[in-house]
This record gives structure tokens, sequence and C-alpha cells, in this order.
């Protein structure tokens, strides 16, 4: 299918963009062109090198072992080993320390942005999460500088990352309920009016805005009904935003461009240096809440990279395949016969689905400079561990 | 106007004994609500009952003390942090765990502090009250014992990992669940250890005891049943997914949820599945007992038969992490995710 996406930006001020990105697709059902965003994002006098694309624009390395989930659980030794091998390889150092190194320091305060959205079937693996804090150890950060989080503290809580992740990290869940600004910095936000919400704003998180210094992202690989799939740049942009489910109101999505453009806003941009997704289950439909395993491959995998848009990409490519095997429509599917406003039927028929997905929302992202997602820029460098 | 009940749920699941309530009551289907009562953003912990007093911790800090009558506020007491953590009462005392790391002693009658006492990190557990002490676990990986009255530490214990889990007491030792994967016995005077077995992932299921056997979950998917003396395995029995449900015993039988959503009964002797339901996707709760019934929080609050797992009646309302609700015989109260508080009758 053929994916149009213009970006035209105007700058007002130093550090707000009015954005708007032509989100037209070819279907029978064309999206509604996506009004103007304005991005008031931080005033950094340098973005840092290490912000996303990062390092490494365009690579992505992919773990896989068929040994990296037994008897339903995550193994812990083996979820070491292919973090060791993926970081060595994407960094091309020798040793764990010297690659942790190459995006951490020691007087660094790392945030690790989970996804807990799912749980208890689908979320950030604590196995990743206590490999990651290892790493960061290694690099000469101590635990009290090492935050994990998410927005949702009781997502957090029903999947236990409290008693599950080592003693010392912080461990933070931004809101407690509806209506919850109170982890926010109300300076840093995205305005846009989707479909006449009277809260037009969406703010980014203290954590993210003032707290830490580095973010390392945690994403899972889910299909997702609004947005295509729920990788890096989702689980970042929405994830550190609050006020983003007015985006898509059945059966329209506006996650394409607002994911793009919330991960492009500074500091987030910048201080999202490494990207792990967590691929040891895949949901092929039903995301990002499903808890029905019909939809759930235990596949056993882990990307690694700098760039969140070629993640995604290979994301994509994946649980478009999963689809395609099980012969489910494309993510890309815009026909009205496959839309249905009943969630239980969404959850249980993969053909049905509440929204008009926008896998757009990736190539979007790298439009705005974010990485690469044509599949033909992206390095791929697959490892299997045993 | 009914007279006050003269009931006391002292701490969650009703007492310390963890039957899920004081004596099996019966309880009907809820016809209507009562009243309802939204006091917070967010509720993740369970209500407990003295009196016509019902005694509400809000994730936003606050210790709301409500008449049961009415269901109207008669006081509430604000902390300097969040409240994950059920309520117990000792004596004239409420005491609850708070964020900012303190265990909190307030007047039940004014709602005033009467004490508090600091620790290293948050404490989400509830303290278990016995013979004036008050015992509970910290996430500063301290196992703590303070005198109820005044707040004095007795003695702390050091173990190896976070504390979510609430503490069983017995007349000798204490049981208590840790992130480091273990269960712990401890001796209720001195706090050492007098056992520990080591479980396949964290412990933040809080423990029952029927018996001579400890009961309680693991985030390994695993229910555990141990000698109470040694420690030793009797029995396991894994579940779909990890626990974060605690069990309740009744007449040889234990009832707990997994995440797998599903509630499970098993028999305490022999760890044999009596009936297994669906009660959600996801159960994180502990279920409470009724005369012939067991009453558990998922998507809302459900009921099933005690000796089919049939589910019996079911109220959409009050969504819950580890909430449970306060039965009465007449009344149920609960509390939501969403920050409401409900009587139903």
């Amino acid at each position: 299918m053929d994916r149009r996406t213009f970006v035209k930006s105007t700058l007002l001020g130093s550090s707000s963009l009015f954005l708007k990105v032509d989100t037209t697709v070819e279907a029978d059902v064309p999206t509604p062109q996506a009004p103007a965003v304005e991005v008031r994002g931080r005033n950094l006098a340098k973005p840092s090198p290490l912000g996303m694309p990062g390092l490494y624009p365009g690579r992505v390395v992919q773990v896989s072992s068929p040994n990296a989930i037994v008897a339903n659980r995550v193994s812990q030794p083996v979820v070491a080993r292919m973090i060791e091998r993926g970081m060595k390889e994407l960094t091309g150092e020798s040793s764990l320390r010297a690659a942790w190194s190459k995006f951490i320091e020691p007087s660094d305060v790392v945030g690790i942005k989970i996804n807990p959205s799912g749980a208890p079937a689908c979320c950030s693996s604590p196995e990743i999460i206590r490999e990651i804090v290892n790493g960061l150890e290694a690099a000469g950060v101590p635990r009290k500088n090492i935050i994990v989080w998410d927005r949702y503290a009781y997502e957090i809580d029903i999947g236990s990352y409290q008693s599950l992740l080592p003693p010392g990290i912080q461990i933070i869940g931004i809101e407690d309920g509806v209506g919850d600004v109170s982890g926010y910095d109300l300076s840093v936000f995205c305005d846009v009016n989707f479909f006449g919400e009277w809260e037009t704003r969406s703010y980014m998180a203290n954590v993210a805005a003032n707290t830490v210094t580095k973010i390392i992202n945690i994403p899972t690989t889910k299909d997702h009904s609004a947005s295509g799939v729920t990788g890096c740049l989702k689980n970042l942009g929405y994830g550190a935003f609050n006020n983003v489910a007015r985006s898509h109101r059945a059966p329209i999505s506006f996650t394409n461009p607002l994911i793009g453009l919330m991960c492009s806003a500074e500091p987030l941009r910048s201080k999202s240096v490494l990207h792990i997704m967590d691929g040891m289950r895949l949901v092929w439909h039903g995301g990002p809440l499903t808890q029905v395993q019909d939809f759930i491959e235990q596949t056993g995998v882990l990307y690694i990279g700098t760039d969140p848009v070629a993640m995604d990409t290979v994301e994509l490519d994946a649980i478009e395949a999963k689809r395609r095997e099980k012969g489910a429509p494309s993510l890309w599917t815009h026909d009205s016969k496959t839309i249905t406003m009943n969630s239980d039927e969404f959850f249980h028929d993969p053909v049905k689905n509440l929204f008009y997905r926008q896998p757009g929302h990736i190539a979007a992202a790298g439009k705005l400079g974010l990485g690469t997602s044509d599949p033909k820029q992206i390095v791929r460098r697959n490892i299997q561990v045993g | 106007m009914p007279a006050p009940q003269s009931i006391e749920w002292n701490t969650l699941l009703g007492d310390n004994a963890r039957t899920g309530g004081q004596g099996v009551r019966t309880i009907q289907a809820p016809k209507q609500a009562k009243w309802q009562l939204r006091v917070g953003r967010s509720i993740r912990s369970a209500p407990v009952l003295r009196n016509d007093t019902l005694l509400v911790a809000s994730v936003d800090g606050a210790l709301h003390a409500i008449d049961v009558q009415l269901g109207r506020s008669r006081w509430q007491f604000q902390a300097a942090g969040k409240i994950h953590g059920t309520p117990a009462l000792a004596a004239d005392l409420i005491l609850f765990g708070c964020d900012d790391g303190k265990m909190y002693a307030v007047y039940g009658d004014s709602g005033k502090k009467a004490w508090e006492c600091v620790t290293g990190a948050e404490v989400w557990t509830s303290p278990s009250i016995r013979n004036g002490t008050a015992y509970f676990g910290s996430a500063d990986e301290n196992f703590y014992a303070l005198d109820a009255a005044t707040g004095s530490v007795r003695w702390k214990r050091a173990l190896g990992g976070r504390i979510y889990s609430t503490a069983y007491v017995s007349e000798k030792n204490i049981y208590v669940g840790c992130g480091d994967g273990k269960i712990y016995s401890l001796d209720l005077q001195s706090g050492n250890v007098a056992w520990s077995i080591a479980t396949g992932n964290g412990v933040d299921s809080s423990p029952a005891v029927d018996g001579n056997t400890v009961l309680i979950g693991s985030e390994d998917f695993f229910v555990y049943a141990l000698d109470a003396d040694t420690g030793a395995i009797r029995w396991k029995y894994e579940t779909g997914l990890g626990i974060l449900s605690s069990p309740s015993v009744h007449e040889g039988l234990a009832v707990i949820g997994s995440k797998d959503g599903f509630l499970y009964a098993l028999e305490v002797n022999s760890g044999k599945v009596r009936w297994k339901a669906q009660a959600g996707e996801v159960v994180t709760a502990p279920p409470v007992f009724a005369t012939g019934i067991v009453c558990i929080q998922a998507a809302g609050l459900i009921a099933f038969d005690i000796a089919t797992g049939k589910m019996i009646w079911r109220a959409g309302l009050g969504g819950s992490v580890q909430s449970a609700p306060v039965l009465t015989g007449s009344n149920i109260y609960l509390t939501g995710l969403d920050g409401e508080v409900y009587a139903l009758q």
C-alpha cells in the first residue's frame, strides 16, 4: 500500500512547533486530515547526539533463543546471555561494561520506560529489566539513580514489578487515577484538538522532562488497535505524555501523527538513548490489552538498537508476517467491514478492529528525523543464542 | 434507621486468621446500593470496619472514616505519602503503612495522629496485630515488630528483598513472603529466622495458616503448602501465571486467585483441586468467604458457590487490584480502583 506522508513545519519561536502532517491513506475509508499539533518542547541549547536516532541509525540487532521461554516463564540466564550478545553486537565492544558505557555515564539518572499495559499476558519482562539494571550498575550507575517508570501505577502493581525488581531502584507510576496531572510538567506539551475534546493538551511526565538524564525504552512487540503496532515510538510517546487516548475515537485514529510528534519533543528525544524491545512474546491481535492466549506467540526475541523507527519497522514486519500466517487482515487494512464497536468481538476475532489502524505513524516519525523506515536502509543483524 | 452493627473487621480478610471474616456470615446477592461515596482518585487497598465506621485508605494519602449508616465522612487523616496498604485496628488505634516509609497510628474516634514510625522505604503491607504488637514488612527489606500503643520498635529483622506480603502471626511464629522469592518463618519474640524456603520468583502473596499448614502463592505460578514448623513443602500446585492474590481458608479449603484469571479451590490436606473458576482476565485480589459462597473482586464483585465453583451472582462494580469486600451479613462494603466506596444491601 502506498503511504504518503508529508511533514510541513513552521518554526514559531525557538521551542514551539506547529506541525501539520498529511496522514492520508489510500483505502476505501480514508483517514481524515489530522489537525495541526503544537509541540511545545524544552528549548535545548544543543540536542544530544545520543538522542533518537542515536549512535546507530538504521541498525537493528535481533537476538533469538529457542530457550528464552520455558514453560511460559522467561529464562533469566538465557535473557542475560541475549542482552550481553546483543549489546556487544550493537556497539562493537568486547565487554558488557564498555557496551553500556557507550550510552550511560556513572553520573546519569537513568529512567527505564517499561510497558506494563497488557500485564500479565504480555508486558515488559522483569527478567529483562533485571539485566538492564545489572548493565547500568556495570557502567557505574548506583541503584538509587535508576528509575523504572510508566504512566499507570495500577498496571505496574498488576505486573508485580515492585517485588520482582532489585531492591534500591525506584519504581514510579505517574498516574493514580483519572485526571491526575500532578506528575506532569505543564510547560512541556503537545496541543491539538482532534475531536472537540475539552482538554487539548498532553503534558510530558516530570520523570522524563526533569528527573532523569537518560532513558532506556523497553517496549513490547504488540499489535495496537489504534496505532497498528505499539513498539518503541508508541511506548515512548504515549508513555511519556498524558491524555493520549483522545487521539483515537472509534473508528478514527490520529495516532499518526501524534506518536511521532511526541517522540520528537525535547527533552524526550535527546534523553532516549537506547531501545531494547521485549519480543519474548508477540501479540498479533487484540493489543495492547489482550489476555487471549490464542493471539500471543512465544517468540523468544529481543530487538536492540538506538533507532526507534527502524526497530518499529522490523516489529511491524514481524507482526504483519504473523497475521498473514494466521489469515488475519493486514494492519494497513482500512475496510469498513472490519470495524466493530463491540470490544468483545474485537478481542476474539482477528478480522475485527475498533479503529482504522495507523501503522503509518512509524514512517511519519522517520520523516521527523527520528530514524529510518525504509527497509532497504535498515541493517538487521540476527544472532542466535542457545 | 437500623441500629449500628456490632462487628469488627480488623484487617485484611477480616481477622488475623485469614478466614476471610470473623466467622463466616450469611450474605445474599446485593439488591441495591445503600450509598456510594468517592473518596479519592484511586483505592488499592481493602476497607476495614469497626462497628459503624468503615475505614478506607485512598492512594492519595488519606485515611477516611465513613459513617456506614449515612455514607458520610466522619473524619479524614492526611498522610504525607500515598497509601497502598489495608489499615488494621489495634485497640483504639488504626494503623496503616505509607509510601513515605512510615507506619502511622491514628485515634479511631478523632483521626488525630497518635504516633508514627519511620522505615527506610514504602510500606504497602497491612500490619498484623497480636498481643499489643504490630508486625509488618517494609520495602526497605526489613521486617518490623512495633509496640502498637507507642510505635516503638521492639525488633527488626533484615530479610533478602522488598516485602509486600502481609504477615500471618501465630502464637509463636510469623510467616511472610519476600521479594527475594523466599517464604520466611520468624520467631515472634526475637525476629530470628526459624526457617526459610525458596520459590522460583518474588512472593507478594500474603500467607494463611490452616492447622499446621502455611499456604501462600508465588510469582513462580505455584501455590505452596508448607509445614508450619519446618517449612517443608507438603504440596505445591501450579496455576497458569504468577500469583499476587492471597489465600483464604475455610473448613479445609484454600481459595486463591491467579493472574491467569482463575480462582482455585484447593484442599489444604492434599492440594487436590476441588474446582477452578474463571473470575476475570486477571485476579490479583484475595477472596473472602461467606456462608456457602466465596467472593472475589476482579473486574467486579463476584460470588462463587464454595462447593462447586459455580458463579452465583456478580455485581459490576469494584474493580480491584488488591481490595477485598467487607461482608457483614446484611451489607457488603467494597472499594474500587476508581476511588469509589460502595455499601450494598
